[in-house]
């Protein structure tokens, strides 16, 4: 299907997918997001990546997630910003720019350090799924298949390996 | 963390993997859930960006490079001890990073870092550009754009000439300074590699004052200097995505797809010294190629946790 059959898609499934926005917390902004999403189909195809998708509405929600999770991060990482800056910079230096200080970017390496720790203490089998799955980009059906076990094991571990760095940031958030 | 979020979390959990999972399909399902609460969609992208986090760290070809701005010194780096003193620009960086306006024509230093498997280029102020393969770490100084210093990892470094202010690369104990040129240096283990493709570039002039030319490679084993020739058109060759070994030992090889590939290679200690000679053409996307490389290599390349290892192969008895 090509990126004018994925537009077409769209309008036939603009409820489902607003219905989708609005849930997956656009709330009262969702219309404004569903026209962010009808910019970034275009934008897809006319950069030659709307490609043959074979499960256009599957490939239309996908793109929806993205764009929410695309806000949070933004989001996140502004608020973060917002926050070092005024813990670093209460008596700042005018003119100074906002380029990573020396100790952001220790801290940014300590996190990934203690990120990867956390993966590594789930064990060489939860730690090669988290690996295959995250960086590979591989389905869980071909993991479970690739090491020989069944894909709820698969699921589990990842699972485990997701609340590992979901508690980690919790603690980090709160530290 | 009461019960009803503990289980809120699990479940957001629960969807963020099934949903990053590309076959994923039950996109009604997942509307349900999310319609379920409405705090359920932020749990939900709580899960997916701490998920993240360990990203960058588990392969890193596509991390962003990291600049770190050292503090400026109040005295000028000394010239051939410059390694030893950014031991300490780290711990030194977290002190202070105030003053770095005030003395303009002090050394300035600050790093350039690339991950494995990524590369870039940066122009420097005079001119001089300097592409840096990926796990390489080069300290410059803004305060002199013409002595840098590369800690680790591979270089080729397009000089603008002058007579009068000779461009000085530090690797290790030595030090390289063009007069005119294009040239490589690999900085790795311990180890030193310098190749020109064009111009004249002197290899410790305060010492060996090795003279190279286009086309000549200069090893330097911890003191030990061997000389080599490789064709110009090669020298650099991995900006262009090739590697080409004549009689190289396999690790070097292995320093050299380690870099460019991102995943981290080892050579098992009874082929180390083994020699290859070949091209290796890089494809456009790295991640997993090292795999592909046993034939070629005429290695057994072995999966392991942190990266492959490249064995002897197992040959079944005729």
């Amino acid at each position: 299907m090509s990126a004018d059959g994925l537009e077409a898609v769209f309008l036939a499934q603009r409820d489902v997918l607003l219905r989708f926005l609005r849930a997956r917390g656009g709330g009262e902004a969702a219309e404004d997001l569903l026209q962010e999403l009808w910019v970034r189909i275009h934008e897809a195809g006319a950069r030659g990546l709307g490609g043959p998708v074979a499960q256009p509405l599957s490939y239309l929600y996908r793109m929806a997630d993205n764009l929410m999770r695309d806000r949070y991060r933004s989001e996140r990482q502004a608020t973060l910003r917002d926050k070092s800056w005024t813990e670093d910079h209460s008596g700042a230096m005018p003119g100074v720019s906002d380029a990573p200080s020396g100790e952001r970017v220790l801290i940014a390496r300590e996190r990934l350090a203690r990120a990867v720790a956390a993966i590594d203490a789930l064990g060489p089998r939860a730690a090669a799924i988290f690996r295959r799955h995250r960086i590979d980009g591989v389905t869980q059906r071909a993991i479970a298949g690739e090491m020989g076990v069944s894909v709820s094991t698969v699921e589990s571990d990842l699972r485990t390996a997701y609340r590992a760095l979901a508690d980690l940031q919790e603690r980090e958030d709160e530290a | 963390m009461d019960e009803r979020r503990v289980r809120m979390r699990d479940e957001a959990v629960a969807w963020a993997v099934r949903v990053d999972d590309p076959g994923f399909a039950d996109w009604d399902g997942f509307t349900a859930w999310l319609e379920a609460d409405a705090r359920h969609a932020e749990a939900y992208d709580h899960a997916v960006l701490a998920a993240e986090a360990a990203d960058a760290g588990l392969i890193v070809p596509a991390s962003t490079p990291v600049i770190r701005p050292a503090p400026a010194l109040r005295q000028p780096l000394p010239r051939r001890r410059a390694l030893g003193w950014l031991g300490g620009a780290v711990a030194a960086s977290l002190v202070a990073v105030a003053g770095v306006q005030v003395f303009q024509d002090r050394a300035q230093p600050y790093a350039v870092e690339t991950a494995a498997g990524e590369t870039r280029v940066i122009a420097l102020a005079d001119g001089s550009r300097v592409a840096l393969n990926g796990g390489t770490r080069l300290t410059l100084d803004r305060a002199d754009a013409r002595e840098v210093t590369l800690e680790r990892g591979e270089a080729l470094f397009t000089v603008a000439h002058d007579d009068r202010d000779p461009f000085t690369v530090h690797a290790g104990n030595a030090e390289i300074v063009d007069l005119g040129t294009v040239f490589n240096v690999v900085r790795e283990g311990g180890e030193t590699r310098v190749g020109v493709a064009e111009g004249l570039v002197a290899y410790n002039p305060d010492a060996e004052n090795v003279r190279l030319e286009p086309g000549e490679t200069l090893v330097d084993a911890q003191g030990v200097i061997r000389l080599g020739r490789a064709a110009t058109g090669d020298i650099g060759g991995w900006k262009a995505g090739r590697l080409v070994y004549e009689g190289a030992p396999l690790t070097q090889v292995a320093g050299d797809l380690a870099r460019a590939t991102g995943t981290r290679v080892a050579v098992a200690p009874a082929i180390a010294a083994r020699q290859f000679t070949g091209v290796i053409a890089l494809p456009e996307k790295r991640a997993g190629f090292v795999a592909e490389l046993g034939p070629l290599l005429d290695v057994e390349v072995q999966p392991g946790e942190q990266g492959v290892t490249l064995s002897p192969r197992n040959r079944v008895a005729p």
